[in-house]
């Protein structure tokens, strides 16, 4: 044969496999060994947040609100009493209490801020005044006093919905985790609490919330793969051992597994990136995977092994691999290229992740198998069973070729009832994919059977939600909560909310005031409100504090009275359910809390959640248009011809159109868990084709382009290779049809469809076009004769063009996920860290028209004591005003004056001086005082954002933001009429800036520029600003900037000053 | 003398030694200094009155990370030698300005060696300004870190709890006011002064003994300072003599003595200064418990001992574009009656300060207005200072004196005068 002697270098490379078997097996058993090595430090990381890009507004905006009020996300006890008195009797209440201050107990249970009867405390009014005091002290032990204690609760409207139902019937503990990476653990305690308690007749005890989601899920799905990938290995070996009839290549197979699954787990662990609730399918679809290269290399050799009883056994492997590796690299490569769309159109860093490390765990299956798999055979002396020699030399077919030639002739006879029967499939999909709903609930992992599930549906019935939405109002002074008018607008707000669909109830700062007022009042119902001027609101907080803790309102306000937080409780989790309600709210508030001197943001897990689902079916659809066009990109390369690359692509895309349509009529959304589906359906359907294909050119090379012939031989070798690939793949995602992760299972059964789907079309209407058709590139042998070695150069320069294309192509628009809202820019700069202290060097370089300059050096220090900011600079040359130091204390509040001390050398004195205003320039510099102390970032209090325009400079994107003061004073007293300035969306930084002044006439214009990551802080290096009334330009070059060393307290004290250091 | 070249001969030594900057010990070394040259003309007549050249280098040597030796050394060659130099050459004075080591022991701030201190919230009227003499040759009218004379001082500043800050000062040298001769240029005459003697009476000036003991005629004193609510405060107690001597009169036979002696008093005040938007209030407070002033004929000694009450207030006011104004009032009491001391019981003086910057601070324009409302009669200094380039300077001048020729300022109404000065950096 030819082949023989034109092999060149690939068969060399062969041929030392097979010569040197133990080798070449020892080797890649190390490889793998030493992969595996750091398998240990894989971490498993179940939260919700994990699905959100770090660096997401929403999660850092969210994370803000967690460190100023502590909100995270709940772990939620429910105590239900169905009876007649609901929980209102002595018994269920006790249990509350037991329940309570067990939970209390737990390490990484916030004892501060646990939450329920037992914790809470009721506001009446005495003689004194205001008497705060538990609902539990004591625990009513009678049936009088549970009475009681429900007339407290009904007088008390705050209470009633959130921690007890409206009915009565059922009670919350709300417990809040120190650290929500181990809330498995907790929820582990949590349940051996519940399991441990005395439960009396009548009383339920559920465990739900989102804290114990994540709790849960970790060991849910364990528990699930666990079951799952030992029985898909399983089957797969089974089919192995049917098809085969030996028990060799199953080892084998199995070998590859382990080292297509465990080495990606460990590349992964080594990477820090952590195993996500989504990762769990990765080794069910890689154990699929990688079986079907070595069921194709084995079926191959089996066949020359009969067609040459008397050959060698090394002989017969090379020449198997000489046939086989085309089609192996080329499934492979389509493989991955399905799965890098995956990767590209993601905005999520599991699906990124999932997308990456499967296309890795691919990469090493192919590897493994054209390496490792060729020596396997030769040791293990792979002796084809006499079962397919006979039947092979009998030109007999066995059960599963017989099928495949059944299915042959049917194609062959009525090709154009094939084509038209898929046609109709995929108008019905096509008209289907309209329908496809994008809906997810964190829930709905959970099959209804299991008990958070159940715990998740009774809460959300008695009690006003598990779903928590927060809104943030911060205004811009201390004490500003105190003004009736803000409190008004939150009374407002509360309202609103609660016409909106699924908010069941909220609590405020608002709802405690207007319970004190009643009680200070008499305790009439219509005393239920808000008092109506700012010292009496004053003085009820400081008469609570007089008979309870401040501290209980830290959840709904902070400590200076400046910010508030109103938390809405939602009962469905569902992204289709609550997406009305986070949209209507936003309106809201950008219209009632304008900004001025009052402003909302919105944040929670129902929040989170609804950014970022509400762009899954753009990423969705993305996804698979990527790895659509990467599929056909790689096979038309391959295949030399744009037509056949197409042609490999029609299986796929009518299986995803069927897919469409079939979850429309089963109703499964697409979600988190369903829409990664498109991407595995290409990687794995796309083999099918590649291989039709690919052996249907061959053959048609020998046997003169009658096409029948073609087919008549394709079936029996190829297809029934290709139908045990088939069933290896589909039982490998049936057995995640079992799986009880609600996702999951949707997951299995739309890839087993889809998988099913791109084998019949391969099968049929993937040969009916070819013999209708009759397309060109069928016919390869116009095409030169191209040697192996030639065609591996061309598959590996073909990949890395499209691989290095698609990166660069796609670089720059990964994180394309939200448009960016003017005010969501203005909060990513103002969230660009800056360190909490820094000591630097700063030479000032200040340059008449004339282009005379003058230089001074200075040498400063800056530190944060919470809101407050202490800077201090040191002259250090020129020699005539070395050793004046300037000191200023900033205070946040802009009505508190700053405290700003001069030393001057020729005096030897601390002189105070009076804060200059903001608009001033700084020390003879064309920076003014408050340009120097925002330091680069924005001021909400003091301007009104827009975005006007997106630019491209040099690769980067620039957002070009413009700014208007909110009032003509502040625009006098700031200096600055209208402003527009650059923001640089990699390192969120202002870059450049245009100042007019309050005439509009253009006055100034900021330039910044080398700007590097200083110990991991994005730093302004160099500021040069130009002020074009006068001509004059002021340079500020930073220099040996240091965020790492501390700096000491005492260099901030007019001491310090006189000592110059 | 010897002393003070042995110091400065140390000095060059080490600045020589930068070009093999590679001591173990030194972290880092820093030098500078400044060269005025001055001319200073009558104005009545466009005389010289005072054509200097002044070099001052400062050398700041951190010796480790907490300590550093500051030098700052001055030379001063005048072609005119109107105006006096303390030391015997008229022309040429040298002098070591400051020497002292900074550094730091746990929470306390030690500075030991020559040098500056100065106290209270006034600028110009000494109050509790009291803690160093000063070089009176030309008056006043050099800037007060020129004229103050640094004193070898123990100054330690340890915190006493969050708020307070207390400052220790030990000062073992008797170093006091440099007056000027005779025939100087700036000389004082007026009876608020100088004692008086009847015409045709010889008057014979003895030798000023001066204390000798270092410990025992040494000053000390204590300052405690805080932040408090907005309000800079310090509390100042200062046991000290006074830093010119007291000229007690004697009649021998027929003829006059002046026997210069030094005093001790005590001293005890506050201070106190916050800022309210565009405004600065400043205050200090002082009560010496022995003054001794000139008495006229009717007193035997010619010296009459009496407490004193001042105080001093300033208002700043930044709130009119560049402007800078300042105004203080100092008063100072008497609380002895006596009518035989030659000034006014209750004495006062005003002063009002304007400056204004130009082009980005290049541009310095300031007047000083003094008067002293006994006498009514003052010192208008105007001057406009202007920065070249990063390292010199041009400036020039406008001494102008007015009112009674009794005076403490009218005194000097003659020396009226126009300087002009450039200023070098290094």
């Amino acid at each position: 044969m030819n082949k023989k002697h034109a092999g060149g270098w690939l068969e060399d490379f062969f041929s030392f496999i097979v010569n040197r078997p133990k080798t070449v097996v020892i080797l890649c058993l190390l490889i793998m060994g030493f992969t595996l090595s750091f398998l240990p430090q894989l971490v498993k990381d179940t939260r919700s947040d994990a699905f959100l890009a770090p660096d997401n507004p929403a999660l850092v905006y969210r994370d803000k609100v967690k460190e100023q009020f502590g909100l995270s996300d709940p772990l939620i006890i429910a105590v239900v009493n169905e009876g007649q008195q609901g929980i209102f009797n002595p018994t269920t209440l006790e249990l509350v209490r037991w329940l309570n201050d067990e939970i209390e107990q737990l390490d990484n249970v916030d004892s501060d801020r646990l939450v329920s009867l037992a914790t809470e405390k009721n506001i009446v009014g005495s003689e004194y005044g205001m008497d705060v005091r538990e609902f539990f002290d004591p625990v009513p032990s009678t049936q009088a006093n549970s009475e009681s204690l429900r007339e407290a609760i009904d007088d008390f409207p705050l209470y009633k919905g959130s921690i007890v139902a409206k009915d009565g019937k059922a009670t919350l503990i709300v417990a809040e985790m120190v650290d929500e990476l181990k809330a498995e653990v907790t929820y582990q305690q949590i349940m051996a609490i519940v399991d441990r308690a005395t439960v009396a007749d009548g009383d339920q005890i559920h465990v739900a919330g989102e804290g114990a989601i994540a709790g849960y899920l970790g060991s849910y799905i364990d528990a699930d793969a666990g079951r799952l990938n030992p029985l898909a290995g399983l089957i797969i070996t089974l089919i192995i051992i049917i098809a085969f009839r030996r028990f060799s290549p199953a080892l084998t197979g199995n070998v590859i597994i382990a080292a297509s699954v465990l080495m990606t787990l460990s590349v992964m662990a080594a990477n820090q990136v952590p195993f996500f609730v989504i990762t769990n399918a990765l080794p069910v679809i890689l154990i699929g995977i990688a079986v079907a290269d070595a069921i194709h290399i084995y079926s191959h050799y089996f066949e020359l092994q009969a067609e040459n009883p008397e050959g060698e056994v090394k002989e017969l492997v090379v020449r198997t691999m000489l046939e086989m590796w085309r089609p192996v690299t080329l499934t492979s490569l389509t493989t991955v290229a399905g799965f890098l769309g995956l990767y590209f159109a993601s905005y999520m860093p599991p699906f990124k992740y999932f997308g990456l490390f499967t296309a890795l765990g691919v990469m090493i299956a192919g590897t493994y198998s054209l390496i490792f798999l060729p020596a396997a055979m030769v040791l293990t002396k792979a002796k084809v069973s006499n079962h397919f020699v006979i039947k092979h030399q009998s030109k007999k077919s066995d059960f599963f070729a017989t099928v495949m030639i059944l299915l042959g002739r049917i194609t062959c006879t009525y090709p154009r009832v094939v084509i038209a029967l898929f046609a109709v499939l995929a108008v019905s999909g096509i008209y289907s994919s309209r329908y496809l709903t994008i809906d997810e609930d964190r829930i709905g992992t959970f099959h209804p059977s299991e008990r958070i599930y159940v715990a998740d549906k009774i809460i959300n019935e008695h009690l006003d939600g598990t779903g928590t939405l927060d809104v943030v109002i911060e205004t811009s002074n201390v004490e500003d909560l105190f003004l009736p008018e803000n409190l008004q607008k939150i009374q407002s707000l509360q309202t609103f909310a609660q016409t909106l669909p699924y908010v069941q109830g909220s609590t405020s700062i608002v709802d405690y005031l207007k319970q004190m007022n009643r009680a200070l009042n008499g305790g009439s119902v219509n005393e239920y409100k808000l008092p109506d001027n700012a010292n009496l609101v004053a003085q009820y907080f400081l008469l609570y504090s007089a008979s309870s803790d401040p501290t209980d309102f830290e959840e709904e306000v902070d400590y200076d009275y400046k910010t508030a937080n109103v938390r809405l409780n939602i009962n469905s989790g569902s992204f289709q359910d609550t997406k009305e309600t986070v949209v209507k709210l936003e309106e809201y508030i950008a219209k009632e809390f304008d900004g001025e001197n009052i402003r909302a943001t919105l944040s929670g897990r129902v929040n989170v959640n609804y950014h970022w689902i509400k762009d899954l079916g753009q990423s969705h659809f993305l996804g698979l248009g990527i790895a659509l066009f990467l599929v056909w990109a790689v096979a038309s390369l391959l295949f030399r011809s744009s037509l056949a690359g197409l042609f490999t692509l029609i299986p796929v895309v009518g299986s995803i159109l069927l897919v469409y349509s079939a979850m429309v009529a089963l109703n499964i959304n697409l979600g988190i868990g369903t829409s990664m589906f498109a991407s595995v359906a290409i990687g794995l359907g796309v083999d099918f084709s590649i291989h039709t294909v690919d052996r249907m050119r061959s053959l048609y090379r020998s046997v003169d382009g009658n096409i029948d012939r073609v087919l008549e031989r394709f079936y029996p070798t190829t297809g029934r290779a290709l139908l045990f690939n088939f069933m290896a793949i589909s039982c490998g995602f049936g057995v995640l049809i079992s799986s009880k992760v609600v996702p999951l299972n949707n997951f299995g059964t739309i890839v087993a469809l889809s998988v099913t789907t791109s084998f019949f079309a391969s099968m049929t209407l993937l040969p009916a076009m070819m013999k209708v058709f009759k397309p060109a590139f069928i016919d390869s042998s116009h095409l030169a004769v191209s040697t192996p070695a030639r065609s591996f150069a061309r598959v590996a320069s073909t990949v890395l063009v499209i691989a290095f294309g698609g990166y660069w192509l796609l670089s720059t628009n990964v994180y394309a996920d939200e448009k960016m809202t003017a005010s969501e820019i203005v909060q990513q700069v103002n969230s660009v860290r800056d360190g909490d202290f820094v000591t630097r060097k700063l030479t000032m370089h200040l340059m008449d028209r004339r282009g005379r300059e003058r230089v001074r050096e200075t040498f400063g220090f800056r530190k944060y004591y919470d809101n407050e900011k202490h800077s201090v600079l040191f002259y250090r040359s020129p020699a005539n005003v070395k050793g004046t130091a300037f000191l200023t204390w900033d205070y946040p509040d802009v009505d508190v004056d700053d405290d700003q001390w001069l030393y001057m050398p020729a005096i030897r004195k601390v002189r105070r001086i009076s804060a200059s205003d903001r608009g001033d320039y700084f020390l003879g510099t064309d920076f003014t005082y408050e340009d120097i102390k925002l330091e680069g970032k924005l001021s909400m209090s003091d301007y009104e954002y827009t975005l006007i325009d997106e630019e491209v400079v040099d690769g980067v994107l620039l957002y070009k933001m413009g700014s208007l003061p909110r009032t003509k004073e502040i625009a006098k007293e700031l200096g600055y009429g209208r402003t527009e300035f650059w923001v640089n969306s990699s390192n969120w930084l202002v870059v450049k800036a245009d100042f007019w002044n309050p005439k509009n006439e253009f006055l100034k214009t900021l330039e910044v520029s080398d700007i590097r990551k200083i110990n991991g802080i994005w730093t302004r290096h160099q500021l040069a600003i130009k002020n074009h009334k006068t001509g004059h330009l002021s340079r500020f070059v930073f220099s040996d900037v240091d965020y790492d060393t501390p700096v000491d307290d005492g260099v901030f004290t007019q001491r310090a000053l006189a000592r110059g250091r | 003398m010897p002393k003070l070249c042995l110091a400065f001969v140390l000095m060059c030594g080490v600045e020589s030694s930068f070009a093999v900057l590679d001591w173990g010990t030194i972290r880092d070394a820093d030098f500078s200094a400044t060269i005025d040259q001055d001319l200073t003309v009558k104005k009545s007549d466009g005389s010289t009155q005072k054509f200097q050249t002044t070099i001052e280098p400062r050398w700041d040597i951190d010796l480790t990370n907490n300590t550093r030796l500051v030098g700052i050394g001055r030379i001063r060659v005048d072609n005119e030698s109107k105006l006096g130099f303390s030391g015997s050459n008229e022309h040429v004075d040298l002098e070591v300005r400051e020497l002292y080591v900074d550094t730091q022991w746990r929470s306390a701030y030690l500075r030991l060696g020559k040098q500056q201190i100065v106290w209270g919230q006034a600028d110009g009227l000494r109050v509790l300004d009291v803690v160093n003499p000063l070089d009176l040759r030309e008056f006043i009218l050099p800037d007060f870190e020129d004229r103050r004379i640094p004193l070898w001082t123990a100054n330690i500043e340890v915190p006493v709890n969050d708020v307070w800050t207390a400052q220790i000062l030990w000062i073992p040298d008797q170093t006091y006011d440099e007056l000027p001769e005779r025939d100087n240029t700036y000389a004082m005459t007026s009876s608020l002064v100088v004692p008086q003697a009847p015409v045709d009476v010889p008057v014979r000036l003895m030798q000023a003994k001066k204390p000798q003991r270092k410990i025992m005629d040494s000053d000390a004193g204590v300052r405690f300072s805080a932040f408090l609510g907005g309000w800079d405060v310090s509390l100042n107690y200062f046991y000290h003599f006074q830093d010119q001597a007291i000229l007690y009169r004697h009649y021998d036979g027929g003829a006059v003595s002046i026997e210069p002696k030094y005093e001790r008093s005590h001293l005890i005040g506050g201070s106190f200064s916050n800022a309210f938007g565009d405004t600065t209030v400043r205050a200090e407070i002082g009560y010496s418990s022995d003054r001794y002033f000139l008495a006229d004929h009717r007193d035997t000694d010619g010296i009459v001992r009496s407490g004193e009450l001042s105080y001093v207030l300033g208002v700043d006011f930044q709130g009119w574009r560049d402007w800078f104004i300042s105004a203080q009032i100092f008063q100072s009491y008497l609380t002895d009656t006596s009518d035989a001391a030659v000034r006014d019981r209750v004495d006062v003086t005003a002063t009002v300060l304007l400056q204004r910057y130009f082009m980005n601070e290049a541009l310095k324009a300031e007047t000083l207005v003094i008067q002293h409302m006994a006498d009514n009669d003052g010192l208008v200094q105007a001057s406009l200072a202007y920065e070249l380039t990063t390292d010199v300077q041009v400036n020039i001048g406008l001494d102008l004196f007015f009112g009674s020729s009794d005076g403490l300022y009218g005194q000097f109404k003659e020396e009226d005068s126009i300087s002009f000065g450039v200023e070098f950096g290094f």
